[in-house]
């Protein structure tokens, strides 16, 4: 009896030390955070890159890929909803960050700032990704205080996304198909006014509601448009300007005239313009691949005259500029072993490699080789947006906590267009409140 | 002799025993062992982050280290801040909102359901299973309920040609939106509460009145409502500590917007600690928010208890 007690002990024993000692026989386990959505159904076990569409489907597949090309890593992907920095902010004072988490180029500063971001100049040289490969948009993105604190995967900025069958029936299409942009303020106002007349819908497509970065990146285009230099200190926003009022009394007149959608949330804009709701829909870069196959899938508002997609309209006399910013992967700063690293390492080399796959969601890559292949200049309506890669200007990246004040800015034009608020007071609202933010910081 | 010196023993070890006993005003420190589970959670998990909150509120502190100290120039801030300011008044509203209608419905619902047939015992069910839904979910049917152009408002007012009620984007309804989803998802536990009072009033009360030929009206205000008071305050008061706190409904729901018309104070604290990063500032919102709820509760007991002691 004694005996056998002893021979099960002895069995349990070895059981567990194989157990422990497995692991170090084991992959390589990496933590991803990651936003751009959840498609799990859809493309979950999808490893054929190819094959997937929009952020999501792509992203998805791409991180299958790699797990199925590196059986010596495994990568556990977290999704979180956009953008996810509260819930990041908070694993990281818990001192549980992820490895890697998608991080904008904007925001990547507040995190560096206190020393929680791994420098990866070193990393990325080990696995042989210099930083020449990056498009100086990207590079200067990802560059804080002189070293590269994340993997640069892309630029991306807002644009117009037309709807041609509407803009047709509103007479506003040149002799080459093309769509008639409008070129200044009052041109804008005459036709979204004949759009209405002809089409009865609205010109714009819009997420008024439950929205801030929508209207934050508007102002930001046409301040930009006007050459006004509202953050010349990165400490202090000048937002109670003539330029900024400019920008609000068109939006203004755009919502009081009825030429945009209102009270849609994002989500339910997207389904509207889809439906054929209206003639623009102001979005992102990443909605294209979508938009695309929306206009190739037959008995769509979108099949039905096409889909073209500009940058936003030069509309005031200053610089040629649109707002932009970018995504990249950045590393949490943390003890890693030499296998974790090189584990990181051949996961951003394979995003740096595989930059083509993810411009296909309609982003500009972050790779120059990319933007100047064949194949990427071939992609659907890529010759519509090359000024992008021109006209895409971010905020100074010195400007700390930028989606603390994208709320602020959401928050005083929304109340500003809608109007409840008078357009001064809420500029006036909008900058003592962000200085605020600023100067407590 | 051993059996002696035995029950010698004995007997002294009694006298003690009847000597402890005795002194019943003597605290029995091992009794400590039966809360000391409690109390510890208690201690660790409430009364330790109480104080390291204010302590916290002290200081220009982030969520990665406690900076300098500033005394109470944080509570001087949100004082002149119009947001937070703002997000007071909109939290009062909502109590205001949603307090009544929970108990006032939970209240009907109670007593329509008070009866024993199978059909009362599935519509109780159904009542609560609200309940059990996660603030995600009741915010998703809610927002798909209330969504512009699609949603349940729009399609019945589009059968008459109208234009519906933006619940999510207009700042006059915004707040009641929030309130009928909140009411809808937290009926459950009013309900039951009312339900086991009611089954706690002796029926020999309800027989006495139907002899003296008491109308249904007069019973319910003679006899149910004075005996269930005691179940209307305490639902009052959980009500009013739980709806201080909203937070998950208004962030999903509306991010606290149009013009901030929808901002808690727990999404102001929210946003002021994570979005922010201005962790001394959330904790001092978040003090003003604890002495807020201890108020209101501490209002309504004593009003409710000295009513009860004129009754």
């Amino acid at each position: 009896m004694t005996h056998s007690l002893r021979k099960y002990m002895l069995a349990a024993a070895s059981a567990l030390a194989l157990a422990v000692a497995t692991p170090a026989l084991a992959a390589t386990e990496l933590t991803v955070q990651r936003f751009f959505g959840a498609c799990d159904a859809e493309f979950g076990t999808n490893t054929d890159v190819s094959k997937a569409v929009g952020e999501c489907g792509i992203i998805t597949s791409l991180i299958n890929k790699f797990n199925a090309d590196n059986p010596d890593v495994h990568v556990i992907v977290t999704t979180v909803e956009w953008p996810g920095y509260d819930q990041l902010t908070a694993q990281f004072a818990a001192g549980d960050p992820p490895d890697i988490v998608t991080v904008h180029h904007s925001v990547l500063g507040d995190y560096q700032s206190k020393g929680l971001l791994m420098p990866l100049d070193d990393l990325l040289k080990t696995v042989g990704v210099s930083p020449s490969d990056f498009t100086d948009a990207s590079l200067s993105g990802v560059t804080k205080d002189g070293k590269i604190h994340g993997l640069p995967i892309d630029n991306w900025t807002m644009l117009f996304h037309v709807n041609l069958d509407l803009f047709k029936k509103a007479g506003l299409v040149n002799a080459d198909g093309t769509p008639k942009l409008p070129a200044s303020v009052d041109e804008l106002m005459a036709q979204a006014k004949q759009f209405k007349e002809k089409t009865g819908k609205p010109y714009f497509v819009q997420n008024l509601a439950n929205e801030v970065a929508l209207y934050t990146r508007n102002l930001y285009t046409y301040l930009f448009q006007q050459d006004s230099d509202f953050f010349a200190d990165p400490k202090q926003v000048k937002m109670n300007t003539a330029e900024a009022k400019k920008v609000l009394e068109m939006y203004k007149a755009i919502y009081d005239n009825d030429d945009t959608t209102k009270d849609l949330d994002y989500a339910a804009s997207i389904n509207a313009f889809l439906a054929g709701e209206g003639g623009v829909h102001l979005n992102g870069t990443w909605v294209i691949g979508d938009y695309t196959a929306s206009s190739e899938t037959s008995g769509t508002a979108l099949n039905a005259g096409g889909y073209a997609v500009y940058p936003y309209p030069q509309l005031f006399s200053g610089k040629k500029a649109q707002y932009a910013d970018g995504h990249s992967w950045a590393v949490s700063q943390k003890d890693r072993t030499p296998e974790e690293e090189a584990a990181i390492g051949k996961f951003l080399k394979f995003f740096n490699d595989n930059d083509y796959e993810w411009s296909r969601t309609g982003h500009l890559p972050a790779v120059k080789a990319v933007l100047e292949s064949d194949a990427f200049k071939k992609l659907p309506h890529r010759d519509t947006i090359a000024p992008i890669a021109t006209l895409g200007t971010p905020l100074p990246s010195t400007v700390q906590r930028q989606f603390a004040i994208q709320d602020i800015i959401g928050q005083e034009m929304n109340a500003a267009i809608t109007g409840q608020k008078e357009i001064d007071a809420a500029l006036a609202d909008m900058e003592s409140r962000i200085n605020e933010l600023l100067a407590n910081i | 002799m051993a059996e002696a010196t035995l029950s010698g023993s004995a007997s002294a070890a009694k006298a003690a025993t009847r000597q402890a006993v005795q002194n019943i005003n003597a605290p029995l420190w091992r009794n400590a062992v039966f809360v000391a589970p409690y109390l510890f959670l208690f201690v660790t998990l409430l009364v330790v982050p109480l104080f390291w909150s204010i302590w916290l509120s002290l200081h220009k502190a982030d969520a990665f280290g406690i900076g300098r100290f500033v005394g109470v120039d944080n509570y001087f801030r949100l004082f002149r801040d119009k947001i937070f300011i703002q997000s007071v008044g909109n939290t009062f509203y909502f109590v205001f909102l949603t307090v009544p209608a929970l108990a006032l419905i939970g209240l009907m619902l109670a007593l329509a359901l008070n009866r024993k047939t199978r059909s009362a015992a599935a519509l109780r069910a159904v009542y609560f299973s609200s309940s059990v839904l996660s603030v995600t979910i009741v915010t998703l049917i809610w927002r798909i309920v209330f969504i512009g152009n699609f949603g349940l408002p729009a399609t019945i007012y589009g059968w008459f040609g109208a234009t519906a009620p933006a619940f999510l984007s207009d700042p006059k309804l915004t707040m009641i939106g929030i309130a009928i989803a909140t009411v809808w998802w937290c009926i459950g536990l009013p309900m039951m509460l009312f339900l086991s009072a009611l089954q706690q009033v002796p029926q020999e009360i309800y027989e006495a009145a139907a002899l003296d030929n008491a109308s249904r009206w007069r019973t319910l205000w003679h006899i149910t409502l004075p005996s269930i008071r005691r179940t209307f305050v305490l639902v009052i008061i959980i009500e009013i500590v739980l709806q201080f706190q909203l937070f998950g409904q208004a962030r999903l729901m509306t991010q606290g917007g149009p013009n901030n018309v929808s901002k808690p104070i727990v999404l102001y604290i929210y946003e002021a600690a994570f979005t922010k990063w201005d962790l001394g500032l959330g904790a001092a919102a978040s003090e003003i928010l604890f002495i807020l709820i201890m108020l209101a509760a501490m209002a309504q007991y004593f009003i409710s208890r000295r009513r009860g002691e004129e009754g």
